[in-house]
Protein backbone atom coordinates (compact mmCIF):
# COMPACT_ATOMS: atom_id res chain seq x y z
CA UNK A 1 0.00 0.00 0.00
CA UNK A 2 1.64 3.45 -1.14
CA UNK A 3 -0.85 6.23 -0.01
CA UNK A 4 -0.59 9.35 1.70
CA UNK A 5 -0.18 11.17 5.37
CA UNK A 6 -4.19 12.28 4.95
CA UNK A 7 -7.12 10.77 6.48
CA UNK A 8 -9.16 10.90 3.25
CA UNK A 9 -6.99 9.06 1.57
CA UNK A 10 -5.23 6.90 4.41
CA UNK A 11 -8.44 5.04 5.91
CA UNK A 12 -9.37 4.04 2.09
CA UNK A 13 -6.66 2.15 2.05
CA UNK A 14 -6.76 0.74 5.76
CA UNK A 15 -10.47 -0.60 4.86
CA UNK A 16 -9.05 -2.50 2.03
CA UNK A 17 -6.10 -3.55 4.23
CA UNK A 18 -8.54 -4.91 6.98
CA UNK A 19 -10.65 -6.77 4.03
CA UNK A 20 -6.97 -8.38 2.65
CA UNK A 21 -5.88 -9.56 6.00
CA UNK A 22 -9.18 -10.97 6.88
CA UNK A 23 -8.81 -13.36 3.49
CA UNK A 24 -5.00 -14.20 4.39
CA UNK A 25 -3.33 -11.66 2.38
CA UNK A 26 -0.44 -9.93 3.80
CA UNK A 27 -0.43 -5.86 3.68
CA UNK A 28 2.67 -3.92 4.49
CA UNK A 29 2.85 0.01 4.05
CA UNK A 30 5.01 2.80 2.33
CA UNK A 31 4.34 6.05 4.61
CA UNK A 32 5.61 8.55 7.16
CA UNK A 33 6.01 6.04 10.53
CA UNK A 34 5.23 8.77 12.37
CA UNK A 35 1.19 8.89 10.64
CA UNK A 36 0.82 5.06 10.02
CA UNK A 37 2.41 3.45 12.91
CA UNK A 38 -0.10 5.18 15.15
CA UNK A 39 -2.80 4.75 12.96
CA UNK A 40 -2.15 0.81 11.75
CA UNK A 41 -0.79 -0.36 15.02
CA UNK A 42 2.53 -1.96 16.03
CA UNK A 43 2.22 -5.22 14.56
CA UNK A 44 1.91 -3.32 10.76
CA UNK A 45 4.72 -3.95 8.59
CA UNK A 46 5.72 -0.19 7.38
CA UNK A 47 8.76 0.68 5.39
CA UNK A 48 9.28 4.75 6.62
CA UNK A 49 10.01 7.09 4.10
CA UNK A 50 10.12 9.74 6.25
CA UNK A 51 8.39 12.68 6.62
CA UNK A 52 7.93 16.04 5.25
CA UNK A 53 5.99 19.51 6.07
CA UNK A 54 4.30 20.35 3.32
CA UNK A 55 2.87 24.03 3.45
CA UNK A 56 -1.07 23.34 4.10
CA UNK A 57 -3.25 23.73 1.13
CA UNK A 58 -4.47 27.10 0.76
CA UNK A 59 -7.05 29.05 -1.86
CA UNK A 60 -9.38 27.62 -3.70
CA UNK A 61 -10.33 27.38 -7.86
CA UNK A 62 -7.52 26.97 -10.40
CA UNK A 63 -4.87 28.60 -7.95
CA UNK A 64 -5.72 25.21 -5.37
CA UNK A 65 -5.48 22.97 -8.51
CA UNK A 66 -1.85 24.17 -9.19
CA UNK A 67 -0.84 24.27 -5.71
CA UNK A 68 -2.03 20.88 -4.85
CA UNK A 69 0.28 20.02 -7.69
CA UNK A 70 2.99 21.94 -7.42
CA UNK A 71 3.79 22.01 -3.88
CA UNK A 72 2.24 18.78 -2.71
CA UNK A 73 1.74 15.66 -5.20
CA UNK A 74 4.96 16.08 -6.93
CA UNK A 75 7.27 16.96 -4.54
CA UNK A 76 5.45 14.58 -2.03
CA UNK A 77 6.50 11.53 -5.53
CA UNK A 78 10.12 12.89 -5.57
CA UNK A 79 10.50 12.92 -2.01
CA UNK A 80 9.27 9.18 -1.34
CA UNK A 81 10.59 7.46 -4.71
CA UNK A 82 14.03 6.14 -3.32
CA UNK A 83 12.03 4.81 -0.19
CA UNK A 84 9.13 3.34 -2.07
CA UNK A 85 11.47 1.45 -4.16
CA UNK A 86 13.75 0.38 -1.62
CA UNK A 87 10.54 -1.00 0.15
CA UNK A 88 9.67 -3.08 -2.90
CA UNK A 89 12.96 -4.41 -3.38
CA UNK A 90 12.79 -5.93 0.28
CA UNK A 91 9.26 -6.75 0.25
CA UNK A 92 8.57 -8.22 -2.72
CA UNK A 93 5.10 -7.73 -3.49
CA UNK A 94 3.00 -9.35 -5.48
CA UNK A 95 1.47 -6.04 -6.55
CA UNK A 96 1.43 -2.48 -5.58
CA UNK A 97 -1.90 -0.58 -3.87
CA UNK A 98 -1.05 3.04 -5.02
CA UNK A 99 -3.44 5.96 -4.02
CA UNK A 100 -4.45 7.84 -7.03
CA UNK A 101 -1.84 11.19 -5.71
CA UNK A 102 0.91 8.79 -4.43
CA UNK A 103 2.68 8.88 -7.74
CA UNK A 104 6.14 7.37 -6.54
CA UNK A 105 4.28 4.02 -5.74
CA UNK A 106 3.01 4.15 -9.26
CA UNK A 107 6.21 5.30 -10.99
CA UNK A 108 8.08 2.06 -8.88
CA UNK A 109 5.78 -0.51 -10.39
CA UNK A 110 6.03 0.89 -13.57
CA UNK A 111 9.84 0.71 -12.97
CA UNK A 112 9.90 -2.92 -11.65
CA UNK A 113 7.41 -4.43 -14.12
CA UNK A 114 4.80 -5.01 -11.04
CA UNK A 115 1.37 -5.17 -11.55
CA UNK A 116 -0.19 -2.34 -9.71
CA UNK A 117 -3.80 -0.73 -8.91
CA UNK A 118 -4.76 2.87 -8.52
CA UNK A 119 -7.23 3.91 -5.44
CA UNK A 120 -9.40 6.55 -6.12
CA UNK A 121 -10.22 8.41 -2.64
CA UNK A 122 -11.34 11.86 -3.92
CA UNK A 123 -13.19 13.14 -7.09
CA UNK A 124 -10.43 15.24 -8.74
CA UNK A 125 -9.49 12.94 -11.65
CA UNK A 126 -11.52 9.93 -12.55
CA UNK A 127 -14.58 11.92 -14.39
CA UNK A 128 -12.01 14.21 -15.83
CA UNK A 129 -13.34 17.43 -14.60
CA UNK A 130 -10.51 19.46 -16.17
CA UNK A 131 -11.28 18.14 -19.96
CA UNK A 132 -13.37 21.42 -20.68
CA UNK A 133 -10.21 23.47 -20.16
CA UNK A 134 -7.57 21.56 -21.93
CA UNK A 135 -4.68 23.51 -21.47
CA UNK A 136 -5.51 23.07 -17.47
CA UNK A 137 -5.34 19.73 -18.37
CA UNK A 138 -2.39 19.62 -20.08
CA UNK A 139 -0.37 21.67 -17.48
CA UNK A 140 -1.47 18.59 -15.11
CA UNK A 141 -0.06 16.40 -17.77
CA UNK A 142 3.51 17.76 -17.89
CA UNK A 143 3.66 18.00 -14.19
CA UNK A 144 2.99 14.23 -14.06
CA UNK A 145 5.90 13.70 -17.21
CA UNK A 146 8.40 15.75 -15.35
CA UNK A 147 8.36 12.61 -12.78
CA UNK A 148 9.82 10.70 -15.55
CA UNK A 149 11.98 12.51 -17.80
CA UNK A 150 12.82 11.22 -20.83
CA UNK A 151 10.14 8.54 -20.93
CA UNK A 152 8.11 8.29 -23.87
CA UNK A 153 5.96 6.02 -22.20
CA UNK A 154 2.18 6.70 -22.37
CA UNK A 155 1.08 5.51 -19.04
CA UNK A 156 -1.01 8.07 -17.02
CA UNK A 157 0.03 7.51 -13.60
CA UNK A 158 -3.11 8.90 -12.17
CA UNK A 159 -4.85 5.42 -13.87
CA UNK A 160 -3.37 2.01 -13.16
CA UNK A 161 -3.45 0.06 -16.95
CA UNK A 162 -4.33 -3.10 -14.78
CA UNK A 163 -7.23 -1.80 -12.60
CA UNK A 164 -8.60 1.63 -11.56
CA UNK A 165 -10.73 1.35 -7.96
CA UNK A 166 -12.83 4.02 -7.35
CA UNK A 167 -14.57 4.35 -3.79
CA UNK A 168 -17.46 5.84 -5.44
CA UNK A 169 -20.43 4.49 -7.37
CA UNK A 170 -22.07 5.70 -10.81
CA UNK A 171 -25.32 6.89 -8.87
CA UNK A 172 -22.45 9.89 -8.58
CA UNK A 173 -20.45 10.31 -11.07
CA UNK A 174 -23.05 9.43 -13.54
CA UNK A 175 -23.72 7.87 -16.79
CA UNK A 176 -19.98 8.43 -18.13
CA UNK A 177 -18.74 4.75 -18.99
CA UNK A 178 -15.26 3.71 -18.06
CA UNK A 179 -13.09 1.18 -19.21
CA UNK A 180 -13.50 -2.84 -17.85
CA UNK A 181 -10.34 -2.68 -15.66
CA UNK A 182 -12.32 0.32 -13.55
CA UNK A 183 -14.00 -0.66 -10.68
CA UNK A 184 -16.48 1.23 -8.98
CA UNK A 185 -16.93 -0.12 -5.42
CA UNK A 186 -18.76 2.19 -3.13
CA UNK A 187 -17.41 3.82 -0.02
CA UNK A 188 -14.86 1.71 2.06
CA UNK A 189 -15.96 3.28 5.46
CA UNK A 190 -13.41 3.32 8.76
CA UNK A 191 -15.22 4.12 11.89
CA UNK A 192 -12.98 6.81 14.03
CA UNK A 193 -13.58 6.88 17.36
CA UNK A 194 -14.84 10.00 19.03
CA UNK A 195 -17.47 11.35 22.42
CA UNK A 196 -20.23 12.55 22.60
CA UNK A 197 -22.47 13.81 24.87
CA UNK A 198 -25.94 12.06 23.48
CA UNK A 199 -28.26 13.51 26.54
CA UNK A 200 -27.89 16.94 24.36
CA UNK A 201 -29.68 15.83 21.44
CA UNK A 202 -33.28 16.42 21.35
CA UNK A 203 -35.29 13.85 19.87
CA UNK A 204 -38.25 16.20 19.35
CA UNK A 205 -36.44 18.15 16.70
CA UNK A 206 -34.66 17.81 13.56
CA UNK A 207 -31.20 17.23 13.22
CA UNK A 208 -28.60 18.87 11.10
CA UNK A 209 -24.73 18.20 11.22
CA UNK A 210 -22.20 20.76 10.26
CA UNK A 211 -18.34 19.91 9.58
CA UNK A 212 -16.04 21.72 6.88
CA UNK A 213 -13.11 19.60 7.70
CA UNK A 214 -10.08 20.35 8.89
CA UNK A 215 -10.13 24.14 7.38
CA UNK A 216 -8.32 27.03 7.79
CA UNK A 217 -9.88 28.38 11.09
CA UNK A 218 -10.67 31.65 9.72
CA UNK A 219 -12.70 30.75 6.81
CA UNK A 220 -14.84 28.16 9.24
CA UNK A 221 -15.62 30.53 11.48
CA UNK A 222 -16.95 32.96 9.08
CA UNK A 223 -19.19 30.18 7.49
CA UNK A 224 -20.29 28.64 10.77
CA UNK A 225 -21.54 32.39 12.12
CA UNK A 226 -23.60 32.30 8.75
CA UNK A 227 -25.12 28.76 9.32
CA UNK A 228 -25.70 29.87 12.93
CA UNK A 229 -27.75 32.96 11.74
CA UNK A 230 -29.64 30.72 9.38
CA UNK A 231 -30.53 27.75 12.05
CA UNK A 232 -30.91 30.01 14.79
CA UNK A 233 -34.62 31.14 13.21
CA UNK A 234 -35.76 27.81 13.01
CA UNK A 235 -35.68 26.69 16.60
CA UNK A 236 -38.69 25.33 17.01
CA UNK A 237 -37.93 22.05 15.10
CA UNK A 238 -34.27 22.15 14.09
CA UNK A 239 -31.41 21.11 16.05
CA UNK A 240 -27.79 21.83 14.63
CA UNK A 241 -24.42 20.71 15.46
CA UNK A 242 -21.48 22.61 14.55
CA UNK A 243 -17.96 20.43 14.54
CA UNK A 244 -15.79 22.74 15.29
CA UNK A 245 -13.75 24.29 18.16
CA UNK A 246 -16.12 26.33 20.43
CA UNK A 247 -14.07 29.18 20.48
CA UNK A 248 -14.92 29.53 16.38
CA UNK A 249 -18.61 30.68 17.54
CA UNK A 250 -19.08 32.31 20.91
CA UNK A 251 -22.83 32.58 22.10
CA UNK A 252 -23.90 30.32 19.97
CA UNK A 253 -27.98 29.95 19.31
CA UNK A 254 -29.71 27.70 21.93
CA UNK A 255 -30.20 25.20 19.02
CA UNK A 256 -26.54 25.03 17.90
CA UNK A 257 -24.11 22.64 19.48
CA UNK A 258 -20.65 23.31 19.01
CA UNK A 259 -18.36 20.42 19.57
CA UNK A 260 -14.84 19.77 18.35
CA UNK A 261 -15.41 16.43 16.86
CA UNK A 262 -17.87 13.64 16.77
CA UNK A 263 -18.37 9.90 16.40
CA UNK A 264 -19.88 9.88 12.73
CA UNK A 265 -20.71 7.11 12.06
CA UNK A 266 -22.36 6.63 15.34
CA UNK A 267 -24.27 9.66 15.10
CA UNK A 268 -25.69 9.73 11.63
CA UNK A 269 -28.28 7.33 12.16
CA UNK A 270 -29.57 10.82 14.56
CA UNK A 271 -29.61 12.78 11.79
CA UNK A 272 -31.54 14.35 8.73
CA UNK A 273 -29.18 16.56 6.96
CA UNK A 274 -25.48 16.98 6.78
CA UNK A 275 -23.67 20.67 5.71
CA UNK A 276 -20.26 20.04 4.34
CA UNK A 277 -17.61 21.66 2.40
CA UNK A 278 -18.09 18.31 -0.02
CA UNK A 279 -14.80 16.40 1.30
CA UNK A 280 -15.73 12.68 -0.11
CA UNK A 281 -15.45 11.14 3.02
CA UNK A 282 -17.84 13.10 4.60
CA UNK A 283 -20.34 13.39 1.62
CA UNK A 284 -20.02 9.17 1.43
CA UNK A 285 -20.95 8.38 4.81
CA UNK A 286 -23.62 10.61 4.85
CA UNK A 287 -25.25 9.42 1.41
CA UNK A 288 -24.40 5.73 2.84
CA UNK A 289 -27.14 6.59 5.42
CA UNK A 290 -29.60 7.87 2.68
CA UNK A 291 -29.30 11.51 4.24
CA UNK A 292 -29.51 14.57 1.79
CA UNK A 293 -26.57 17.31 1.52
CA UNK A 294 -26.16 21.02 1.22
CA UNK A 295 -22.38 21.26 0.07
CA UNK A 296 -20.40 24.70 0.12
CA UNK A 297 -17.28 23.64 -1.75
CA UNK A 298 -13.93 25.13 -1.35
CA UNK A 299 -11.21 23.51 -3.17
CA UNK A 300 -9.92 20.63 -5.22
CA UNK A 301 -12.57 17.65 -5.49
CA UNK A 302 -14.88 19.86 -3.18
CA UNK A 303 -16.95 21.13 -6.22
CA UNK A 304 -16.68 18.16 -8.21
CA UNK A 305 -18.27 16.13 -5.28
CA UNK A 306 -21.28 19.14 -5.17
CA UNK A 307 -22.16 19.36 -8.57
CA UNK A 308 -22.13 15.39 -8.28
CA UNK A 309 -24.92 15.19 -5.30
CA UNK A 310 -26.74 17.98 -6.60
CA UNK A 311 -26.63 16.41 -10.15
CA UNK A 312 -27.73 13.15 -8.59
CA UNK A 313 -30.79 15.22 -6.40
CA UNK A 314 -29.54 14.18 -3.17
CA UNK A 315 -28.91 17.63 -2.18
CA UNK A 316 -27.87 21.26 -3.06
CA UNK A 317 -24.78 22.99 -3.56
CA UNK A 318 -23.85 26.56 -2.31
CA UNK A 319 -21.36 29.26 -2.97
CA UNK A 320 -19.07 28.98 0.06
CA UNK A 321 -18.10 32.14 0.55
CA UNK A 322 -20.98 34.16 -0.11
CA UNK A 323 -23.55 32.23 1.05
CA UNK A 324 -26.23 33.71 3.28
CA UNK A 325 -27.89 33.00 6.23
CA UNK A 326 -31.41 33.21 4.41
CA UNK A 327 -30.45 30.98 1.24
CA UNK A 328 -28.98 28.60 4.19
CA UNK A 329 -31.99 28.05 5.28
CA UNK A 330 -34.18 27.83 2.43
CA UNK A 331 -31.85 25.02 1.45
CA UNK A 332 -31.99 23.38 4.69
CA UNK A 333 -35.72 23.47 4.86
CA UNK A 334 -36.48 22.49 1.04
CA UNK A 335 -33.75 19.54 2.44
CA UNK A 336 -35.91 18.84 5.44
CA UNK A 337 -39.57 18.94 3.83
CA UNK A 338 -38.90 17.92 0.22
CA UNK A 339 -38.76 14.51 0.03
CA UNK A 340 -37.44 14.33 -3.25
CA UNK A 341 -33.67 15.04 -1.66
CA UNK A 342 -33.97 12.21 0.33
CA UNK A 343 -34.92 9.83 -2.00
CA UNK A 344 -32.60 10.19 -3.94
CA UNK A 345 -29.77 10.46 -1.28
CA UNK A 346 -31.66 6.48 -0.80
CA UNK A 347 -31.16 5.49 -3.92
CA UNK A 348 -27.43 5.89 -3.47
CA UNK A 349 -27.19 4.46 -0.31
CA UNK A 350 -28.79 1.65 -1.82
CA UNK A 351 -26.38 1.91 -4.90
CA UNK A 352 -23.41 1.70 -2.34
CA UNK A 353 -24.90 -1.50 -0.42
CA UNK A 354 -24.66 -3.07 -4.28
CA UNK A 355 -21.43 -1.95 -4.65
CA UNK A 356 -19.84 -3.39 -1.69
CA UNK A 357 -16.77 -1.01 -1.04
CA UNK A 358 -13.94 -2.77 0.83
CA UNK A 359 -14.95 -6.61 0.32
CA UNK A 360 -15.49 -5.64 -3.86
CA UNK A 361 -12.28 -4.02 -4.13
CA UNK A 362 -10.57 -6.82 -2.48
CA UNK A 363 -12.24 -9.01 -5.07
CA UNK A 364 -11.33 -6.90 -7.87
CA UNK A 365 -6.88 -7.32 -6.33
CA UNK A 366 -7.25 -11.05 -5.89
CA UNK A 367 -7.79 -11.34 -9.59
CA UNK A 368 -5.10 -9.11 -10.53
CA UNK A 369 -2.78 -10.97 -8.39
CA UNK A 370 -3.91 -14.29 -9.55
CA UNK A 371 -3.58 -13.38 -13.52
CA UNK A 372 -0.02 -11.98 -12.65
CA UNK A 373 1.11 -15.00 -11.45
CA UNK B 1 -18.25 46.67 -22.62
CA UNK B 2 -16.92 48.46 -19.17
CA UNK B 3 -15.43 46.59 -16.29
CA UNK B 4 -18.79 48.88 -14.66
CA UNK B 5 -20.71 47.11 -16.92
CA UNK B 6 -19.03 43.41 -16.27
CA UNK B 7 -19.21 43.90 -12.70
CA UNK B 8 -23.49 44.68 -13.21
CA UNK B 9 -23.35 41.39 -15.00
CA UNK B 10 -21.14 39.94 -12.19
CA UNK B 11 -23.91 40.36 -10.04
CA UNK B 12 -27.07 39.66 -11.96
CA UNK B 13 -25.03 36.10 -12.60
CA UNK B 14 -23.92 35.77 -8.17
CA UNK B 15 -27.06 37.27 -7.22
CA UNK B 16 -24.49 38.66 -4.53
CA UNK B 17 -25.08 42.75 -4.53
CA UNK B 18 -22.43 42.87 -2.43
CA UNK B 19 -20.00 42.60 -5.11
CA UNK B 20 -20.62 46.36 -6.04
CA UNK B 21 -19.61 47.84 -2.95
CA UNK B 22 -16.35 45.93 -2.46
CA UNK B 23 -15.60 48.42 -5.75
CA UNK B 24 -14.98 45.97 -8.68
CA UNK B 25 -12.28 47.13 -11.09
CA UNK B 26 -10.70 46.18 -14.38
CA UNK B 27 -7.88 44.75 -12.36
CA UNK B 28 -10.59 42.55 -10.00
CA UNK B 29 -9.73 38.91 -10.33
CA UNK B 30 -12.44 36.66 -10.46
CA UNK B 31 -11.57 34.08 -8.65
CA UNK B 32 -9.28 35.30 -5.95
CA UNK B 33 -11.23 38.12 -5.40
CA UNK B 34 -14.85 37.58 -6.47
CA UNK B 35 -14.27 33.65 -5.46
CA UNK B 36 -16.42 32.72 -8.80
CA UNK B 37 -16.30 29.31 -9.69
CA UNK B 38 -16.48 26.86 -12.37
CA UNK B 39 -20.27 27.22 -12.06
CA UNK B 40 -20.61 30.66 -11.99
CA UNK B 41 -18.86 30.64 -14.82
CA UNK B 42 -21.35 28.61 -16.60
CA UNK B 43 -23.82 30.38 -15.69
CA UNK B 44 -21.89 33.80 -16.79
CA UNK B 45 -21.67 32.19 -20.09
CA UNK B 46 -25.14 31.53 -20.73
CA UNK B 47 -25.90 35.26 -19.51
CA UNK B 48 -23.61 36.59 -22.45
CA UNK B 49 -24.68 34.57 -24.88
CA UNK B 50 -28.16 35.54 -24.34
CA UNK B 51 -27.54 39.39 -23.98
CA UNK B 52 -24.68 39.78 -26.66
CA UNK B 53 -25.99 36.96 -29.23
CA UNK B 54 -25.18 32.90 -29.87
CA UNK B 55 -21.31 33.80 -30.88
CA UNK B 56 -20.91 34.68 -27.78
CA UNK B 57 -18.43 31.65 -26.19
CA UNK B 58 -16.79 31.99 -22.92
CA UNK B 59 -16.44 28.26 -22.75
CA UNK B 60 -14.29 28.10 -26.02
CA UNK B 61 -12.84 31.30 -25.18
CA UNK B 62 -12.09 29.99 -20.98
CA UNK B 63 -10.23 26.69 -23.19
CA UNK B 64 -7.96 28.69 -24.96
CA UNK B 65 -6.26 30.14 -21.80
CA UNK B 66 -3.18 28.17 -19.90
CA UNK B 67 -3.34 27.60 -16.09
CA UNK B 68 -1.91 31.21 -14.93
CA UNK B 69 -4.17 32.62 -17.50
CA UNK B 70 -7.30 31.18 -15.62
CA UNK B 71 -6.02 31.61 -12.45
CA UNK B 72 -5.53 35.41 -13.10
CA UNK B 73 -8.41 36.36 -15.22
CA UNK B 74 -9.52 39.55 -14.44
CA UNK B 75 -12.97 41.49 -14.54
CA UNK B 76 -11.26 43.76 -17.60
CA UNK B 77 -10.55 40.61 -19.64
CA UNK B 78 -13.82 39.49 -19.37
CA UNK B 79 -15.08 42.85 -20.75
CA UNK B 80 -12.39 43.29 -23.27
CA UNK B 81 -13.84 39.41 -24.56
CA UNK B 82 -17.54 40.28 -25.00
CA UNK B 83 -16.87 44.29 -26.51
CA UNK B 84 -15.48 42.59 -29.72
CA UNK B 85 -19.20 41.46 -30.15
CA UNK B 86 -21.08 44.38 -29.33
Amino acid sequence: MVTLPLAGHANRAVALADALTARGHEVAWCGPEAYFRPLLGPEATVFGTGARLFRDQAGHGIAAVKSLWRQYVIPMARFTHPAVDQAVLEYRPDVLVVDQHALAGALVAERHGLPWATLVTQAMELTRPLAALPRVDAWVRGQLASLRPGSDDVVDLRFSPYLVIAFTTSALTGEQSFPGHYALVGPAVLERPGDFAWDLLDPARRKVLITVGTLATGLAADFYRRVAAAVGPLAGTVQAIIVGSPDLLPDPPGNVLVVPSVPMLALLPSLDVVVSHGGMNTVCEALAHGLPLILAPIRHDQPVVASQVAAAGAGIRVPFSRVRPDQLREALVKTLDDPSYRRAAMRIRDSFATASGAPAAADRLECLVQVAR
Amino acid sequence: MTADEMAAVLVTVTGDESLLSAGISAQTQLERDLFLDSLDLAALGALLRDRYGAAVDLAGYLAGLDIDQLIGLTVGDLADYVEQFQ
